[in-house]
């Protein structure tokens, strides 16, 4: 009876194999339709009612081109449009696939090549010249122009000038500094006002990945897939930093969304190092107004690393299914060359677009009251400019995951060297 | 001694039922305050109910949300408890050579995890996309049809058909009845609360269904209710007292159709136990 068991666990299991492995042989073959059928509705996928749905919204007023189709927006988290796509490209069928979709650009780089016929190049639609640099190397592969980049994910330092005020510090001090700088304010700042300097969340390295792209560093190779941790300087440097952070207890310890935004809602912190998008989430507690000031972000103490950084940030992209001509087209005539829309985008929603020609205009040089009266966007514009370019590569989160571990172990008083040898040999078995 | 052992049990009680109450509480609190108040964790009830609400039903489309999931969870309800009962019935009452053969094999298919064969099924509801469009992508069909009956619910049914008295059937054969005339006089109406236990588990799994709505619904109006709620999440700045509202009206079903069966639940589970 024990054999007949295993026989039919054996069948099973031969069944289930083969049912996945044909899901992912007919991926080329499905999804490279050359065929050039118009269509009369296209549709786009994005997350974020009050940014990136907002923004097509405004896209499709602001549409100049001569295009005869409707556009329908659809929106879905952006957990669940990786979910979805993932399986609507593997299994092969362009049934239900979007004409256009929204990608956050640590993920691109995986998706184009894992699907390298799904998406339509761009490269001769749009002038990847136009484009804040950093932003082309996350968004093509392999010489083509896939994406059109979005948002800039331009990272930034949000303080509390009144808690600054308090430890006799003013915004000039934290202005260009380096991440070593920031910790003795911050260590000065706690003492004076028994508040935190951030909030720090051990399942998320967003922090490390801020500070190692200010030194042009990234958790891969330039090729984007061998990994480079194990003797990365920049990220022994990010470790040591945090670590200190951590032992100097400048950091609220937080571990979700709404804690975090909680924290410097409701005042527990001084400074929130992060991308420029949270500025909504900032502005959310109104009784703080005119208490909040922005300053580019602490630098690594390195030669070389620039007070500039990125954080999250997404591109447009093109599916090669029917209807392609007519979202390219859409694409072209909306966020490849409208710097008008890129004014409302700014107005209407905050939304800090990585478009050149549209930081001229005169939306961006409005003052803030909030901040003070700053011209918030001309400066974060000014910075978007001078983040290094990196290639995010295909593995972001994955080494991540393991980083993760290996931050949790440095911590706790393991050696930083091996702790990156370690996750290095991790990283390299787990990403073969 | 017998006292303090006593109390002791209170209090573990106590603090077992608040840990598991909390979250409720926390989030009926919600609903009443600003989002900022909920990021800011405070505990106690806000005057913010009525926005909330306003927020929810002018800017998100629940009503049609909670109408697709209604009609989703009650149409595989209704299969399940038909189709599981139908197999789990022929599997104890009948004798053939094979069924246990099959039946092993059908508990086998339970161990294959949903992730797995959901490209292949995604690819499948593709390929008849175009001449079946009820069962295509994007259909709530496609997202009833996979999940109309599962293993787990025949096994259910089959556990439960074994204290069900064979000699019943056997009278009903002799009075004349058909095969399927003593299933649906005798052994329905006799089987009450085990159809109760298990028409309670598969509306809540269908309406608390995720993965497989999510990948194959895609236009906007045939959201079900967990895809809403995952979309309001997702924003930059999200709107917490909303969405706890949306969640605390996304539970109310289940919590009826809960309530309402409970005490044939309950005599369904220590059947299935005794079984």
């Amino acid at each position: 009876m024990k054999k007949f068991y295993l026989m039919l666990l054996l069948v099973v299991g031969m069944v289930v194999l083969a049912a996945c492995s044909s899901g992912d042989e007919e991926t080329s073959e499905g999804s490279g339709s050359e065929g050039s059928s118009s269509v009369d509705t296209i549709t786009a996928w994005a997350w974020d009612p009050a940014f990136n749905i907002a923004a097509l919204e405004n896209a499709k007023e602001a549409y100049n081109g001569d295009g005869e189709y409707e556009v329908e927006v659809i929106e879905n988290a952006q957990d669940d449009i990786i979910q979805k796509l993932n399986t609507g490209l593997s299994s092969g069928t362009t049934n239900g696939m979007p004409n256009i979709v929204l990608i956050e650009d640590y993920r691109a780089q995986s998706f184009l090549q894992a699907y390298p016929d799904a998406f339509h190049p761009l490269t001769d639609v749009i002038n990847s010249d136009d484009f804040a640099e950093y932003k082309i190397a996350t968004t093509s592969f392999e010489g083509e122009q896939y994406g059109l980049p979005f948002d800039s994910g331009v990272a930034a330092l949000y303080v509390r000038t009144d808690y600054l005020e308090e430890a006799g510090y003013t915004v000039e001090d934290v202005t260009n500094i380096t991440w070593d700088e920031y910790i003795e304010i911050g260590k000065d700042v706690k003492e004076a006002t028994g508040k935190n300097m951030l909030t720090l969340d051990p399942n998320d390295l967003a922090q490390v990945r801020m500070m190692i792209q200010t030194n042009g560093s990234w958790y891969v190779d330039e090729d984007g897939s061998t990994p480079n941790l194990a003797g990365n300087e920049s990220l022994e440097k990010a470790f040591e930093t945090y670590k200190k952070m951590m032992d100097a207890d400048i950091a609220k310890i937080v571990s979700d969304w709404s804690q975090f935004v909680g924290a410097f809602n409701s005042g527990d912190v001084a400074s929130v190092p992060t991308g420029n998008w949270i500025t909504p989430s900032v502005k959310q507690a109104a009784d703080q107004s005119g208490n909040w000031a922005v300053v580019p972000m602490p630098r690594l103490d390195m030669e070389g690393a620039v007070n500039s950084s990125n954080l999250g940030g997404s591109s447009w992209y093109v599916l090669n299914v029917d209807g392609k001509e007519q979202a390219a087209d859409f694409m072209l005539n909306t966020f490849g060359s409208n710097p008008d829309l890129y004014q409302t985008l700014v107005e209407d929603i905050g939304a800090l677009g990585t478009y050149s020609p549209a930081a001229e205009g005169d939306a961006y040089a409005v003052e803030d009251e909030f901040f003070g009266g700053q011209q918030l966007l001309t400066d974060l514009s000014t910075w978007t400019d001078e983040i290094p370019a990196v290639n995010y590569g295909l593995h972001t989160y994955a080494i991540e995951d393991i980083l993760v571990t290996g931050m949790q172990d440095y911590l706790n008083g393991a050696e930083l060297t091996t702790v990156l040898e370690g996750v290095q040999g991790q990283a390299e078995a787990q990403l073969k | 001694m017998k006292n303090v052992k006593r109390i002791f049990i209170y209090v573990f009680l106590s603090l077992a039922a608040i840990v598991s109450i909390f979250p409720f509480l926390w989030m009926l609190v919600s609903i009443t305050n600003k989002s900022v108040d909920v990021t800011q964790g405070r505990l106690l009830p806000g005057t913010h109910l009525i926005e909330n609400m306003k927020t929810l039903f002018s800017t998100i489309d629940i009503v049609p949300a909670l109408i697709n999931s209604t009609i989703i969870a009650v149409i595989t309800t209704v299969l399940t408890l038909l189709l599981a009962s139908l197999a789990g019935y022929g599997f104890e009452i009948h004798r053939s050579r094979g069924k246990d053969i099959i039946f092993n094999i059908l508990l086998l298919s339970m161990m294959i995890p949903f992730a797995a064969i959901m490209v292949p099924l995604y690819r499948m509801f593709g390929s008849i996309s175009d001449t079946a469009p009820l069962i295509g992508i994007d259909s709530l069909g496609a997202v009833i049809l996979p999940t109309a009956t599962t293993a787990f619910f025949i096994f259910f049914f089959r556990q439960n058909t074994k204290m069900f008295p064979k000699d019943l059937v056997e009278a009903g054969r002799i009075d004349g009845l058909s095969e399927l005339g003593v299933f649906f006089r005798i052994y329905m109406p006799t089987m009450k609360t085990t159809y109760a236990a298990a028409a309670i588990i598969s509306f809540m799994n269908s309406w608390n269904n995720y993965l497989w709505p999510l990948v194959i619904l895609q236009s906007p109006e045939k959201r079900t209710i967990p895809l809403l709620i995952s979309n309001l999440g997702s924003s930059y700045s999200p709107d917490y007292g909303v969405i706890m509202s949306a969640i605390v009206i996304a539970t109310l079903p289940t919590a009826l159709v809960f309530f309402l069966m409970q005490k044939h639940f309950v005599a369904g589970m220590m059947g299935s136990v005794k079984g």
